[in-house]
């Protein structure tokens, strides 16, 4: 259980606020770079930690976010022409470069000293993995760029893609640390008892801080068949890294991987998912008609989506399809998509989950490690003391790992190996 | 920039507001005559100043402006019975004439003494000029009924029109005190150095103060001389501009006065009426020219949304944006001269949050156009008397454009033109 003013504090991402102060301390997922597609292209609009931006790929190849209003009469940018490295304004004309500074003001008489004085709000940006990160933080704390294993591996290894969800990110981000619901809300073979997950359903959780936030390990007993274990990682501020060593059924996986996570608040009642997949090694080779079974598999398929969007068709205003008579007979929900299960779940919470009402339990042990771990992470951020997860050196070999280990036998050295980046 | 406060000041319109209080000494359009079509026809939703109101034309063709709502239960008057010089409410059967008097109250005992009581809100009307007007302030102070000179040209001479915007009337009305702004959103042939606003895109500005509100002239700089163009603000918010000469610089056919009204709907909605009228008497408005003037504005037949004044190139589509027509054709990548503005007007948001701007020279008409309403405010406040009340005020005025001779003086050469002759 939270106070509500924890609850205020650990959702509320907009400027000024402690935990919008926060996270602008950490590089965030601005768009994906597919949505800039060429130099000079349109310009994209971009809402981010509550504020109005507006992307752009200029005539060098570079990503200007900018503040959607030009400076002047706070027309939008949105409309303005991308051309010869800038933004131009379509009202008056006045153009800026990605750094935000005017370069032309021709609405005014040539030599006006008003050019020098105007900027415009811009943001350094940075793409990495597929993704354009941003930097919305004071300029002179700023980190370098961020250097998760997924982001280095070659594009034929890894994939990301978006969705949007219409609450709070902090719900989204507490069901990706939630080993515990796979059992029941990710449980789509109703009568199969011998998944691992369905033979131990209430797992054993440790969790272990470190230097970019913690990992976490649950344990789930097999009996004679030994110990599932999986070791998931929590990097802050919102991302999580969970293992797909160990398939469904308890074999090896087909696609041995990382997958993960990263929630990145829209506004406050609004969130971004940015869902990447890494591969353990280059044994592992994603192919296009793989990645599109495995994302409708998790409910956001090339046909799941509302075209030119990143919204699901199954959604809040349709009860995502919900299908009663599938839920009496095949699976737990009666929804269809691993992902969409968790987006009834935690945008049904409502816009911001009132925690002053939960009732927590030991399976949630990682949950409230997390939040604590935020809490403590506003407080340190006050304080000017360094934060969890910052600098590139703690995050950048960071990987998940699960193993069903024999029974007596040390899980430790085996996971020792293999929780290191291999990119 | 203003602040916040003053932000506030001008821009929020409800019944109570400093500017909704000034906004209610003036007579407003309320929609167009021919909303209206016939006697005892289906009343319609007007919403205005943030009140929601019914409009309905009565067996003696006069106009009824009425609450939206029954005062005896609130239920809507919109689905009343328009008859006999009244609006019947279809609940209980309660009747109302266009004063707002009840003249029947049939679920009543006869001779109840309620009905001498009930009343219904009901606004004094007048039609002008192809519009209907209220007068929504208080009584003792109403003024004459509006008598701009496009309300008196003959029908043949003068068209109006109507639009929905998504937005704060003010910030609307800026983009049409700011003659800047077309050299650039609506620069619809890229490269063309001989439009007048093409040559040069920084026009000097200057602004002087009238009793009715201003008049401002731009000069740009042309190859003919200097191309200077008289525009009007007539308080609370109207522009009145001229088209008399086109961007080429040649006299257009018809030669044309423009203008809008833009009324505040509520503080986040503007219905802008859109004016047109010949000014002189051998140029007709023909029905084709006003079709053509209209598509090339974006409001042509086709252009809207049927049944409703709002466009199809909207904000939930992004004005149907073509970004390759932007690079090789127009500035914006728009079509229709005022979709364009909509699309800047709409996208500063419901209300522009004028904290954050950074104004120029160029804005100067802007920037005055907001002192005056501020100190309106505050005129109104202390019980003066604001500017544009009396229609003596802005009888004579018209806005002109043209090319004069380099050097000439302006006020000598367009004196006679800026005199209404309807």
């Amino acid at each position: 259980m939270v106070t509500p003013q924890d609850n205020e504090r650990l959702t509320r991402v907009g400027p000024g606020t402690p935990m919008g102060r926060l996270l602008r301390r950490y590089w965030q997922p601005a768009c994906l770079s597919s949505e800039l597609p060429e130099r000079d292209g349109a310009p994209l609009r971009v809402r981010l930690l509550c504020e109005d931006l507006i992307a752009f790929r200029d005539s060098e190849g570079a990503v200007g976010l900018v503040d959607a209003f030009c400076p002047h009469r706070r027309a939008p940018l949105f409309f303005g022409r991308n051309e010869e490295c800038g933004i131009r304004c379509v009202y008056h004309g006045w153009k800026f470069d990605h750094h935000g500074t005017c370069v032309d003001m021709p609405s005014e008489p040539a030599g006006t000293t008003l050019q020098a004085k105007v900027r415009l709000q811009a943001y350094p940006t940075a793409e990495r993995g597929g993704v354009v990160w941003a930097y919305l933080g004071p300029k002179e704390l700023m980190p370098p760029a961020p250097d998760y294993e997924w982001t280095r591996a070659p594009a034929k290894f890894s994939y990301v893609s978006k969705t949007f969800e219409h609450c709070n990110w902090l719900q989204a981000l507490e069901g990706g640390l939630d080993t515990s619901h796979s059992s029941f809300a990710h449980n789509n073979f109703n009568s199969n008892k011998s998944e691992p997950r369905q033979r131990d359903r209430s797992p054993r959780i440790d969790v272990e801080r470190t230097e970019y936030g913690y990992y976490y390990v649950s344990t789930r007993d097999l009996g004679d068949d030994g110990k599932y274990i999986r070791v998931y990682q929590y990097v802050m501020p919102a991302q999580q890294m969970r293992p797909n060593n160990v398939g469904w059924f308890g074999g090896a996986n087909e696609m041995p991987r990382a997958d993960g996570h990263i929630w990145v608040p829209v506004d406050d009642t609004h969130t971004h998912a940015y869902n990447w997949m890494c591969a353990f090694d280059e044994n592992v080779q994603f192919t296009p008609e793989w990645i599109e079974s495995r994302e409708t598999a998790m409910g956001r398929g090339s046909n799941d989506l509302i075209p030119g969007t990143f919204v699901l068709k199954r959604n809040p205003s349709n009860d995502y399809l919900v299908d009663r008579q599938m839920q009496k007979t095949k699976n737990f929900t009666g929804i269809a998509g691993v992902n969409t299960q968790d987006f009834a779940l935690q945008e049904g919470m409502g816009p911001i989950c009132d925690r002053s009402k939960e009732f927590l339990g030991g399976s949630d042990k990682a949950v409230i490690a997390m939040r604590r771990l935020l809490l403590e992470a506003l407080d340190a951020n006050e304080k000017g003391a360094t934060l969890r997860g910052v600098e590139t050196n703690t995050h950048r070999a960071v990987r998940p790992y699960d193993h069903i280990v024999p029974p007596g036998v040390d899980w430790r050295p085996i996971f020792d190996r293999e929780l290191q980046a291999k990119w | 920039m203003l602040t916040v406060e003053e932000n506030q000041r001008v821009t929020r319109v409800g019944p109570g507001t400093p500017l909704g209080k000034l906004f209610r000494r003036y007579w407003w359009p309320v929609c167009l005559s021919k909303e209206l079509p016939e006697l005892d026809g289906a009343p319609i939703r007007v919403r205005l100043l943030a009140e929601d109101l019914v409009a309905y034309r009565d067996s003696e063709n006069k106009i009824g402006l009425v609450d939206a709502w029954c005062p005896h239960r609130r239920a809507p008057l919109f689905f009343g019975r328009n008859e006999e010089c009244g609006i019947r409410c279809v609940y209980h059967g309660w009747k109302f004439n266009r004063n707002g008097d009840c003249v029947d109250m049939p679920s009543e005992p006869a001779g109840t003494t309620l009905q001498a009581k009930a009343k219904l809100l009901a606004y004094p009307t007048a039609e002008k000029g192809g519009v209907v007007w209220a007068y929504m302030g208080p009584k003792e102070l109403q003024p004459a009924e509006p008598d701009y000179e496009w309300t008196r040209a003959p029908e043949s001479h003068r068209y109006v029109s109507k639009t929905f915007e998504n937005c704060n009337y003010l910030q609307a009305l800026e983009g049409g005190l700011d003659t800047s702004h077309s050299s650039y959103a609506h620069n619809n042939k890229l490269g063309d150095r001989a439009n007048l606003r093409q040559h040069d895109k920084a026009p000097a500005i200057d602004v002087e103060r009238t009793d009715y509100g201003y008049f401002y002239v731009s000069q740009r700089k042309a190859d003919a001389g200097t191309y200077v163009r008289v525009y009007h603000y007539v308080m609370p918010a109207q522009q009145m501009r001229a088209s008399i000469i086109g961007y080429e610089g040649v006299r257009n056919k018809p030669a044309r006065l423009d203008g809008h009204i833009w009324v505040p709907v509520d503080d986040e909605h503007t219905h802008i009426f859109n004016i047109m009228c010949a000014p002189h008497p051998e140029d007709e408005l023909t029905p084709e020219a006003v079709e053509t003037r209209e598509k090339a504005a974006g409001r042509g037949k086709d252009d809207h949304i049927p049944g409703t004044f709002r466009l199809k190139r909207n904000q939930s589509n992004d004005y149907l944006i073509d970004r390759q027509m932007q690079k090789t054709q127009n500035f914006t990548g728009i079509v229709g001269v005022n979709t364009q503005d909509f699309a800047l007007q709409e996208g500063m948001g419901p209300i522009c949050d004028r904290s954050k701007e950074f104004l120029g020279t160029s804005d100067k008409a802007i920037v005055g156009m907001r002192r005056l309403l501020l100190d309106a405010i505050a005129v109104n406040e202390r019980g003066g008397t604001p500017r544009a009340l009396d229609p003596e005020t802005y009888r004579k005025v018209r806005a002109y454009d043209r090319v004069i001779p380099e050097g000439a003086d302006w006020h000598k050469v367009m004196e006679k033109d800026l005199v209404a002759l309807w």
